[in-house]
């Protein structure tokens, strides 16, 4: 089960302009960036179980929002997303891994942690049929790998 | 590979070195004939854990070979030997300073001093570089270097109490236009990797990181250096570890995996496009924070007689080290695994964090398991130490090494290097004025190696453990760049009623370097030494660190650097009175790009510097206080820009640099920190980058005061020139606040020395500099702060 977290508008303004002034210094502008945290908690629970993780554990309910069924309302937006790969240790993932055994008193197969930056380029809808028609999401590619990303340790999917 | 592999004692060098780049040993010719030559005598093959030990063991990271083996140096006609550079300039100088509050030198994993009045309390500081990571994987690179040198720490005697990180950075200018290769990460990645590794590490362990540095320079863009420190406490009694036969092999904390496989073996190899992401490791600060809170609780309680971390080589070289002595048996099949699919010998060289090795007496192994399950702490029994000097290594049945200690430490040849010093054109012509000087002071200020580090520096909690009595960052507005941190380690002590504490602090100057290697030492301990004062630690006492980073020593100009360098120590040292403690050096920190050129970094020394503080109440820092205080320099002001800021932003054509007097040094600053105790001075601040303007500057702006001073009267050299007073970097020089009530004791004082009055602090807003009546500069301190306080994050 994939949970993602995310600060609510007006808490998240610094976070966003700080990524989006990172990217045009690597040479990508951006006209609007949200940002999201990623759990993905290998276990065959029921969804209650979940939805209790996420409201009790991973978000804060003042200044944070969260989902089971992905973040919505972000139409056009390319959607980067950036996980450790399986053969690197991953810390967050191991400790929510512990508390979520803390909270639930059931143990996960295992968690991983990641990140999701949603990217919209400055005055344009992302077009339809993937990267080969699109030169804009071809060069988000190459500056998320110098920016956002290590591919040495992990990897990284845009849609 | 394996085909060549099975027939190693019939391999001829060129097979030899064919082999060792496949299995990514890094051993040289060499040393790959000598481990040839010891099977055939043995008449058999070697496993492959046994020359994964060997490479581990015998890695420049392991055995410091360049530093610790025969040099031949040539300067012009002059010839001199080494026969062990490191024993005859940085220990010589230990050793022939012999101080009686030396209580642990070079021979553990950090260096101890005493620490407080009464005799029971060590202080350990050590200093790590963690580069070859940190360019590959930056966050996971600082982490693992942090976690590291606190290792060091924990790993030193029976185990010391950290409370205190240090980082220093070198990077790439953020705003270079070089091309770089295709795989390199840009110099802001790497810093901001950097930053939020030592962050999240030093955070989450519960240790201040409060003194540190950082340095840009294109000469780092594909090898950025990150050096990490720690400091602790240590009970004077807990100093001395012993290695008993009998004693259990206890590994405690995290799990070994594939992650940091040839970590030691990298660091002696050029970075290249195949870097291999084996190299990268991970930390985990929880993990250590447990291993930690086992040992202080294991320590006081007498539960084991030796530890040491897993750090470079992971269980070969710890075990290897704790066991060269007695021998050891280890039984691989016991370890605790991130992942069963690892091999043996992979076992027995992973780098994987937060491990440490504790020799266990078996009657007091149930009580340690009480302390690890009540802490949490995963932990299993490796094997034992024996008593015939053998390592045997095996997993189930399957033997992984089977050597003895003595060639395994002892059998690396040694191979003399040649040194060469060929001195760079230096101009001694009148320096030429590039700018009006008020504009100069603000493009100084915004200048990388000047600004402001607030937005790295307020990352960090320095105030964990609640004995920072110095902060990185001072003032009226708590923005202020500080000299030196001081602290008050009552965290680990227990005690609040005594209020000894101790100063840390750095000297580094790469680009005085580039001129002269051997002053470019000198001014480093100056610098360094310099900064203790200005917070009013007890300079007679100062103790040292060596970080010593270069390219390749293959190349004979880089060796001869290192020579002068290292001289440059022996002789500051000297005369500072200041030993060195503990040290390490890097090297192969330089880089192919994808054209094949070459880029290595400046040779880099940084001086890390300690010294404790009677009474912490008492320091001092270097924002001024109150207006119409007198304002003083101290030190002569000489002739040459060499080396400094103003000649990268504006070239004067004059690189010349001064030449340093340690005895004149000396005098000053312990006239200086008489005045200090006496409380005659209120502020003082280390004339460094940038020069003299600067630190006004930086005095003026953090305490929110203007200064008005006349350079005329300032100690200098004849013909020295207004923009050499103002710009020029020349050593041994600080700017003191002096209380105008105590001005009469302060001149008492400091009488017979080079130290004048050169103006006083006004309410007014605004640094004004003249020399004689014509005006230098007059400036808004509000809008040199503008200037300053720029984000570099």
């Amino acid at each position: 089960m994939l949970i993602e977290i995310w600060t609510r508008d007006g808490y998240s303004g610094n976070e966003e302009a700080g990524l989006i002034d990172r990217l045009s210094r690597a040479g990508l502008e951006v006209g609007a960036a949200k940002l999201s945290r990623l759990y993905n908690i290998d276990a065959a629970w029921p969804r209650g179980h979940f939805k209790r993780l996420l409201s009790g554990l991973l978000a804060d309910p003042i200044t944070e929002k969260g989902s089971l069924s992905g973040r919505p309302g972000l139409d056009g937006f390319y959607r980067v997303e950036v996980w450790l790969k399986r053969s690197a240790t991953d810390v967050v993932g191991e400790s929510v891994r512990e508390a979520v055994h803390d909270v639930l008193g059931l143990a996960p197969r295992g968690v991983r942690f990641g990140r999701a930056y949603y990217l919209a380029a400055p005055g344009r809808r992302k077009p339809a049929g993937g990267a080969a028609a699109d030169p804009y999401q071809a060069r988000l590619r190459a500056v998320v790998a110098r920016t956002l990303a290590n591919e040495i340790v992990q990897t990284v999917t845009i849609a | 590979m394996e085909e060549l592999f099975s027939r190693f004692t019939s391999l001829n060098e060129k097979e030899l070195v064919r082999l060792d780049k496949a299995f990514g040993w890094s051993l040289s010719a060499a040393e790959l004939v000598q481990a040839r030559d010891y099977f055939r005598k043995a008449g058999r093959e070697p496993f492959r854990g046994e020359l994964e030990s060997l490479a581990q063991t015998w890695s420049e990271h392991c055995k410091h070979k360049t530093f610790s083996g025969p040099v031949r140096f040539r300067s012009g006609r002059k010839v001199k030997k080494y026969r062990n550079l490191f024993k005859e300039t940085i220990v010589r100088a230990t050793r022939e300073l012999d101080r009686s509050w030396c209580l642990s030198v070079f021979k553990d994993n950090a260096g101890i001093v005493e620490f407080g009045s009464d005799g029971k309390w060590g202080l350990a500081f050590k200093a790590e570089t963690h580069n070859h990571p940190c360019a590959v994987e930056p966050y996971g690179g600082a982490e693992t270097g942090v976690g590291g040198v606190i290792r060091d720490i924990l790993g030193v005697g029976l185990g010391a109490k950290p409370v205190l990180n240090t980082d220093n950075f070198c990077f790439g200018r953020l705003d270079s236009k070089k091309k770089l290769p295709k795989n390199a990460l840009g110099a802001e990645r790497i810093f901001r990797g950097v930053v939020d590794g030592v962050r999240d590490y030093g955070n989450r362990m519960g240790i201040p990181t409060a003194a540190g540095g950082i340095y840009f320079d294109d000469g780092y863009l594909l090898n950025p250096l990150v050096y990490v420190g720690c400091a602790g406490l240590i009970p004077a009694e807990k100093i001395e570890k012993k290695v008993r036969p009998g004693d259990l092999i206890v590994s405690i904390g995290g799990r070994t995996g594939r992650d940091g496989i040839h970590g030691a073996t990298f660091s002696s190899a050029n970075i290249d496009e195949e870097t291999s992401s084996s190299a990268v490791q991970i930390g985990h600060a929880i993990n250590e924070k447990k291993v930690l809170d086992v040992i202080m609780r294991a320590r006081d309680r007498g539960l084991y007689g030796a530890l040491t971390d897993c750090g470079a080589g992971g269980f070969s070289s710890a075990i290897g080290e704790l066991g060269s002595e007695t021998g050891a048996r280890v039984r691989l099949e016991n370890a605790r695994l991130k992942d069963t699919g690892i091999e043996p010998w992979e076992i027995w060289v992973s780098e994987s964090q937060e491990r440490m090795i504790l020799a266990v007496s078996p009657g007091k192994m149930p009580a340690l398991e009480d302390i690890l399950n009540s802490e949490n702490c995963e932990y299993c029994v490796l094997g034992e130490f024996t008593g015939d000097k053998r390592l045997l290594v095996t997993f189930n049945s399957e033997t992984v090494v089977d050597l003895p200690m003595d060639f395994l430490h002892g059998g690396v040849p040694s191979v003399e290097k040649a040194a060469v010093h060929r001195p760079p054109r230096i101009s001694r012509r009148p320096p030429a004025s590039r700018a009006p000087h008020g504009r100069a002071l603000r493009e100084l200020l915004s200048h990388p190696n000047i600004c402001s580090r607030h937005s790295v520096i307020t990352q960090y909690d320095h105030e964990v453990q609640g004995g920072t009595v110095i902060k990185p960052l001072q003032g009226r507005y708590g923005d202020g760049p500080g000299d030196a941190a001081v602290i008050w380690p009552h965290a680990a002590t227990g005690s609040v009623r005594d209020h000894a504490g101790f100063a840390v602090a750095h000297g580094f100057n790469p680009a005085a370097g580039r001129l002269d290697p051997y002053l470019m030492a000198l001014y480093s301990v100056d610098e360094a030494v310099r900064n203790l004062v200005c917070v009013g630690a007890e300079i007679s006492r100062t103790a040292l660190l060596d970080n010593f980073c270069a390219a390749s020593p293959a190349a004979p100009e880089v060796m001869g650097s290192l020579v002068l360098a290292a001289e440059g120590c022996y002789d500051a040292a000297m005369g500072y009175g200041a030993p060195f403690i503990s040290g390490k050096d890097s090297f192969y920190n330089q880089s192919r790009d994808a054209y094949g050129k070459d880029h290595p970094i400046p040779l880099s020394l940084l001086i890390s510097a300690v010294a404790p503080v009677a009474d912490v109440r008492r320091a001092i820092t270097m924002d001024l206080k109150r207006a119409g205080n007198p304002l003083y320099l101290a030190g002569v002001s000489r002739k040459g820009m060499g080396g400094s800021v103003y000649n990268e932003v504006h070239d004067t054509r004059n690189n010349y640099l001064c030449p340093l007097d340690i005895k004149a040094a000396v005098g000053t600053y312990g006239a200086l920190l008489r005045a200090i105790k006496a409380g005659c001075v209120l502020a003082a601040h280390d004339v460094s980058q940038g020069g003299l303007a600067v630190t006004l500057a930086e005095m003026s702006f953090s305490g929110g005061f203007g200064a008005v001073v006349d350079l005329s009267s300032a100690p200098s050299e004849k013909g020295v020139s207004a923009l050499e007073l103002l710009f020029g970097e020349s050593p041994s020089r600080i700017v003191v606040e002096v209380s105008r009530e105590k001005e009469t004791e302060f001149r008492r004082l400091t009488g017979g020395l080079p130290v004048a009055r050169i103006g006083s602090v006004q309410e007014r807003p605004e640094l004004e500099a003249g020399l004689g009546g014509r005006g230098l500069l007059k400036e808004d301190i509000l809008v040199l702060k503008r200037d300053w306080k720029r984000e570099l994050l």
